[in-house]
C-alpha cells in the first residue's frame, strides 16, 4: 500500500510537472487548456470510484456482509473528492474560455446533480449510523450511478458548451500524443493515488469496525 | 496562467484536506486501541 502511494504521488508530480511545462500550449484557448490534465483525470477517477460504490452497494445489499458497506462508504468519500475537482477545475476553466464560471447546460448540471447524490450519501452515513443507514446510503449508491451514463451522453445528444469527447470516442482520440501522453500519464497517476488511499481508508473504517467490537463488547 | 495556478492549487489544497482527515481518523484509531489495551499493559 505505501509503495501504491509512493507510486501515485511520484507519477503525479512527474504527469503534472510534464503538464504545465513540456505540453504545448493549445492554439486556441492558450494555458488554461493545461487545466485540462487535471480536470479529465478527476472525472475519469470520480467515476471509478463510483463504478466501486455501485459495485460495493450490491454486494452489500445481496450479501449482507459488512465488508462490502465498509468499501462503499471509502469510495464514496474518494468520489465526492474527486467529482468537487472535476466541477472547480471544470470552473477555473470555464471562465477564461466560455467567459462563465457556470452555465446550467446538461453537462455541468448532470455532474453536479451527481455531487449532489454523493454528498447525500455522505449525509445518510453521517446521520444514520449503523444497519439501516447503510441500506439507505447502498440504494442511493446503486441508483446515483444512472446519472454518470446522462453525463457521459449529455455532451453527444444535447445542445451544450462542453466539447464533444476528445479522447474516448469510436474513431479514436482527437489529441495529438504530445498531449495524449502526459494526459494518459496522469490519468495512470490519479487511479494509482485514487487506489492507495481506497485501501488506506478501507483499512481504517475495517480497524475501527474491529475496536468498536471489542469495545461493545467488553461494555 | 492564473486560473491554471488557482486549478492546481486547489487540487492540492482537496488532497491536502483529505490527507488531514486519513489523520484525524488514525488519532482516534490510535486512542481506541489504548482503551481496548488491558489495564496491566497501558
Amino acid at each position: 500500500m505505501r509503495l501504491l502511494l509512493i507510486l501515485g504521488i511520484t507519477l503525479m508530480l512527474f504527469g503534472l510537472t510534464w503538464a504545465l511545462v513540456l505540453a504545448p500550449t493549445e492554439l486556441i484557448q492558450g494555458p488554461p487548456q493545461r487545466i485540462m490534465y487535471l480536470h479529465v483525470p478527476a472525472v475519469l477517477t470520480a467515476y471509478a470510484a463510483l463504478g466501486i460504490v455501485f459495485i460495493s452497494s450490491v454486494l452489500f445489499l445481496w450479501r449482507r456482509e459488512a465488508r462490502w458497506d465498509r468499501l462503499a462508504l471509502a469510495a464514496a468519500e474518494l468520489g465526492v473528492l474527486f467529482v468537487t475537482m472535476t466541477l472547480v477545475t471544470g470552473s477555473l476553466w470555464g471562465r477564461p474560455v466560455w467567459g462563465t464560471w457556470w452555465t446550467w447546460d446538461a453537462r455541468l448540471t448532470t455532474t453536479l446533480i451527481l455531487w449532489f447524490i454523493y454528498v447525500g450519501y455522505l449525509i445518510v452515513r453521517a446521520w444514520a449510523p449503523g444497519e439501516r443507514g447503510a441500506r439507505a446510503a447502498a440504494v442511493i449508491g446503486i441508483v446515483g450511478v444512472l446519472d454518470i451514463p446522462l453525463i457521459h451522453w449529455s455532451a453527444i445528444l444535447l445542445r451544450t458548451l462542453h466539447p464533444q469527447p476528445t479522447v474516448f470516442r469510436p474513431e479514436g482520440p482527437a489529441l495529438p500524443a504530445s498531449m495524449l501522453i502526459p494526459l494518459a500519464i496522469n490519468l495512470v497517476a490519479f487511479l494509482t493515488l485514487f487506489l492507495a488511499l481506497l485501501t488506506l481508508r478501507v483499512r481504517q473504517e475495517d480497524t475501527l469496525a474491529r475496536l468498536v467490537e471489542i469495545l461493545e463488547g467488553g461494555a | 496562467m492564473a486560473f491554471v495556478t488557482a486549478a492546481y492549487l486547489v487540487a492540492a489544497a482537496l488532497f491536502a484536506a483529505y490527507a488531514l482527515s486519513l489523520a484525524a481518523r488514525q488519532r482516534l484509531i490510535a486512542e481506541l486501541s489504548e482503551a481496548t489495551r488491558p489495564p496491566a499493559e497501558r
